[in-house]
């Protein structure tokens, strides 16, 4: 019945070590972990982060609960829980006390975790500004739950595990304790709750629960109980890749020539194509890779650029999906009007497939709340549905709703109107600019898509917005002639004799009947109730439950 | 004595069936609009199209004439809904007015139905001119004319000479012009047979004058009286009860009319409001018009023959430029205006009535209107 977990111990396989403790404390900037309420914001991401992948990797509808607690002045405590896979004894060291402990900077698979430095970085700064380890409760599906204080050694790169205890109550799921002086939270456009609010657009199948230093509560519910279609691992095409990581990616294959390693471990790589980058190279393609030189990495990657390869595969992206983005944000912005886009998988650059989303938000609650009075644009910008939060003003995205003419969509001016535009990039490989990954490069192919996705909701808003102008206006002219009707209704009184509240109610129905209000009307309405996805929108708290409701669904389908 | 009681019953009773037979139609109207609404169908009344458009000179009669063309005011038409509306008021108002035998000012009309709709921003009527234009539809969809549904414009005008009027809505009152006094009489708005009868006038012509001052000059020479005359001053462009009372001089009793006016494109313009009725009244132009009219002047040749050239002006840019529109009118095409026009033009200058006192104060009452009334001096 159940899909089948993928366990723990499974995962922690996928492990690796490197020693950069060290490099942590001279390269905080690059990590995100600079700036007192960005640092606060960057912890709170690495860990929600951990916690969606893990959940997802193990197929588990995740719910996570964030709590900042206020210790003292610029000292704060974050907890962060969720219902995860867990994490064995074997595998807690390395989530939380090894710095680099994953492979993600070496895999080519569309994730979340691409800026910062995960889990074990909040472990390292929390040591280093308050001197105290990090708590973990974790438990997996099987065995019982554990408890436990981590810190890192800085020079060995190594967990130090104290205090391991066994829990005695069931737990399945993480939740890490971790104390942080020389940080601030605030309830701005950068911090933890605008951070959590955005996560939980983008990943509607989330359930997300906040509790704030002073009190503030947020709930951001699961609008869908669908977990997304895991992203495959995908093989780096040969025209996206440098020749640093083609070196990175030679020392981790386990082919044992360089002919298998490029002909396995890349996208669109035949036999014939490897033939013509013998010829192409001085050296023999049956060296073992993990000796290749630098030098001979260069000739490689001088020969892809001299072979057509087909175009990259695309199947390895992940998208949110329209309605699903569409079901989000009716959830959690309370617009009037949702539009959405999923576009067809492009490649920048020639070697990277990518995927743009668009939603636009219009009416109620979209946009923010401007200087003034009203609402003026909110641009939210994901990539790979992590919100980018910071250098909002630069990059792709921003420069893309820049330079659409909005005026041609009725938008006059659009620091006044409540207007949200949702952008999600997906991609294997996001082209951030600069270390703090927070804004994506303006590649050509990037630019065009996000233009050409932007106009269509533009154009879609724009009708919505002259539809509500002219129902307005019939409403304006409806009560024209209402005001009219009375006046009439008793002149013909006096002179014929016919009852008023007669002639009234004939008129009125005219009057209706010549706007063709009641129509009208119906059809906004159906509209907005229509239902946009048959899946479930109550959350569901048990899994069983949960799952045979989703096997439904998806056979109704 | 006898006689005359009858006479006056039988007045009466005129009167009182002019108010149902406008009434009854006005019901007419009201019952097809509420047969429409119980219908379920648009609400529509029709009334005459106007505007130059549909406005056409009849040759044979010599009057200006309403078209044929009619226009529909619908409620549904968001165009026409609020006066769709004040339509239904006038004319539920004039039934009332019709039925209690009442008359009311245009002016009174519009206050008493002025009140806020709704929310108070909209009025029922913003100004008079929406109530004014509204009547005129009503006069039209009702095939009357305004004093008939017992309205009526501001009065202008003044009466004097050798002619009994009798006010049959006031006692009564009998009295002769030339009692009255050198102010004359005031000419009311609603100079209606029914309310206003002839009873006698010894006078040979109507002679109509453009100025007040001209009129007081003429009951100051006493040439009323001399020349067996009925003056009407008419200050101006002729109200409608002054129109309408040279109208029924010229009909009832007969009398030729001579329009006497300053020698420029408005005199002129008076002059054949006289005779032929006016673009805005055109579909009364049979209650109004009095199409054997003759002007008398002043003219061109008055300036030659009375040696006034250094008393006339200067034409304005705005005279040139409607006198020369008004020689394509249907009604000048004949030559004596056509000359008249042209000279105007080519001389570029106009004369005045007044001008005449150039010469004397009595010169126009002694020299001037007799030689050209004697002399039929006249342009057609």
């Amino acid at each position: 019945m159940a899909m089948e977990h993928i366990q723990a111990e499974e995962l922690a396989k996928e492990f690796k070590e490197h020693s950069v403790a060290e490099f942590f404390k001279k390269n905080k900037q690059m990590l995100g972990l600079y700036g007192k309420i960005r640092t606060m914001t960057t912890i709170v991401h690495e860990y929600v982060t951990n916690s969606l992948d893990a959940c997802e990797e193990s197929n588990i509808l995740p719910n996570i609960e964030v709590q900042i607690k206020e210790l003292g002045n610029e000292y704060y405590e974050i907890i962060v829980t969720d219902n995860g896979p867990g994490l064995t004894e074997k595998t807690v060291g390395k989530a939380f006390g090894q710095l680099l402990a994953g492979t993600k900077f070496h895999r080519m698979i569309q994730m979340r975790g691409q800026q910062g430095i995960g889990a074990s970085g909040g472990t390292m700064l929390s040591q280093m500004t308050t001197g105290k380890a990090v708590k973990v409760l974790t438990g997996t599906e099987k065995g019982k739950a554990i408890s436990l204080e981590i810190t890192i050694d800085p020079k060995k790169n190594v967990p130090k595990i104290t205090n391991m205890q066994t829990v005695e109550r069931k737990f399945q799921g993480t939740k890490v304790q971790a104390k942080f002086k020389d940080v601030i939270y605030r309830d701005s456009s950068t911090g933890p709750l605008e951070y959590l609010r955005r996560t939980a657009i983008a990943n509607p199948h989330a359930r997300i629960k906040f509790k704030g230093p002073k009190g503030q509560k947020a709930l951001f519910k699961r609008t869908i109980k669908i977990i997304p279609k895991k992203a495959k691992e995908m093989k780096p095409h040969p025209h996206g890749v440098t020749v640093d990581e083609l070196i990175s990616m030679s020392k981790y294959t386990d082919a044992k020539k360089v002919a298998s390693f490029l002909k396995n471990d890349f996208d669109r790589t035949g036999s014939t194509s490897i033939e013509k980058i013998e010829k192409k190279v001085k050296f023999d393609l049956n060296k073992d890779p993990k000796q290749l030189s630098w030098q001979e990495s260069e000739e490689i990657i001088k020969a892809f650029k001299k072979i057509d390869f087909i175009a990259p595969n695309t199947d390895g992206l992940s998208p949110i999906g329209e309605n699903r983005i569409k079901k989000s944000l009716n959830a959690i912005v309370a617009p009037e009007f949702v539009h959405t886009i999923t576009r067809k998988p492009k490649v920048y650059a020639g070697g990277f497939p990518f995927q743009i989303e668009v939603g636009i938000a219009y009416g109620g609650n979209a946009g923010k709340k401007a200087d003034g009075e009203g609402r003026s644009l909110e641009i939210m910008r994901f990539a790979n549905r992590a919100p980018l939060l910071f250098d909002a003003g630069s990059g792709a995205i921003s420069k893309a709703v820049q330079s659409v003419e909005w005026k041609r969509y009725g938008v006059r001016d659009l620091d006044s109107i409540p207007l949200t535009v949702f952008v999600n990039f997906i991609s294997a490989h996001v082209p951030y600019m600069g270390a703090g990954k927070q804004a994506i490069a303006d590649e050509d192919e990037i630019m065009e898509e996000l233009r050409l996705s932007l106009m269509d909701c533009g154009r879609k808003t724009a009708t919505y917005i002259k539809r509500k102008l002219r129902e307005k206006e019939r409403l304006m002219q409806q009560d024209m002639f209402y005001k009219y009707i009375p006046e009439i209704a008793r002149a013909l009184k006096n002179i014929t004799g016919e009852k008023e509240e007669f002639l009234t109610t004939k008129l009125e129905k005219l009057v209706k009947e010549k706007l063709g209000l009641e129509k009208l009307q119906e059809n906004l309405k159906q509209e907005e109730t229509e239902p946009l996805e048959n899946e479930v929108i109550e959350e569901v708290e048990t899994s069983g439950e949960k799952e045979d409701k989703e096997k439904n669904t998806k056979e109704n389908k | 004595m006898v006689k005359k009681k009858t006479k006056k019953k039988t007045q009466k009773k005129t009167n009182k069936d002019n108010a149902e037979k406008v009434a009854s139609k006005i019901e007419k109207i009201s019952k097809e609009i509420v047969s429409q609404i119980k219908k379920e169908e648009s609400p529509t009344f029709l009334t005459s199209q106007r505007g130059r458009s549909n406005v056409e000179f009849d040759e044979k009669k010599g009057v200006l004439q309403l078209g044929e063309k009619m226009t529909s005011r619908n409620f549904l038409n968001l165009g026409h809904a609020k006066k769709f509306m004040q339509t239904t008021l006038v004319a539920s108002k004039t039934f009332d007015y019709l039925k209690k035998n009442k008359t009311a000012s245009i002016r009174e009309i519009y206050y008493e139905l002025k009140h806020s709709l709704g929310s108070g921003k909209e009025n029922t009527f913003e100004d008079q001119t929406e109530s004014d234009s509204v009547i005129v539809d009503l006069e039209h969809s009702a095939e009357t004319i305004r004093e008939k549904l017992n309205l009526h414009a501001n009065p202008k005008g003044a009466l004097y000479g050798d002619i009994t009027l009798k006010d049959k809505m006031h006692n009564n009152d009998t009295f002769n012009m030339l009692q009255l006094g050198r102010g004359g009489w005031s000419i009311m708005s609603r100079m209606e047979p029914e309310e206003i009868e002839i009873v006698k006038t010894n006078a040979k012509y109507v002679l109509v004058i453009e100025t007040s001052a001209m009129y007081e000059r003429l009951v100051e020479e006493d040439f009323a009286k001399k020349n067996k005359a009925i003056l009407v001053g008419v200050g101006g462009q002729a109200a409608r009860g002054a129109r309408r009372l040279i109208h029924r001089l010229y009909k009832e009793e007969n009398l030729p009319v001579y329009v006497f006016t300053d020698g420029d494109p408005y005199g002129w313009y008076i002059y054949s409001v006289i005779k032929q009725g006016s673009m805005a009244l055109a579909a009364h132009s049979g209650f109004l018009a009095c199409p054997k009219a003759k002007y008398i002047g002043m003219t061109i040749e008055d300036i030659h023959d009375y040696e006034l050239k250094e008393v006339t002006e200067k034409m304005k840019v705005g005279d040139v430029k409607r006198a020369k529109e008004m020689l394509n009118y249907a009604w000048f095409q004949n030559k004596p205006w056509q000359d008249e026009l042209k000279r105007s033009i080519k001389e570029g200058v106009r004369i005045e009535q007044q001008a005449l006192a150039n010469k004397s104060l009595e010169f126009v009452a002694e020299t001037y209107l007799p030689e050209k009334i004697n002399g039929k001096k006249f342009l057609p």
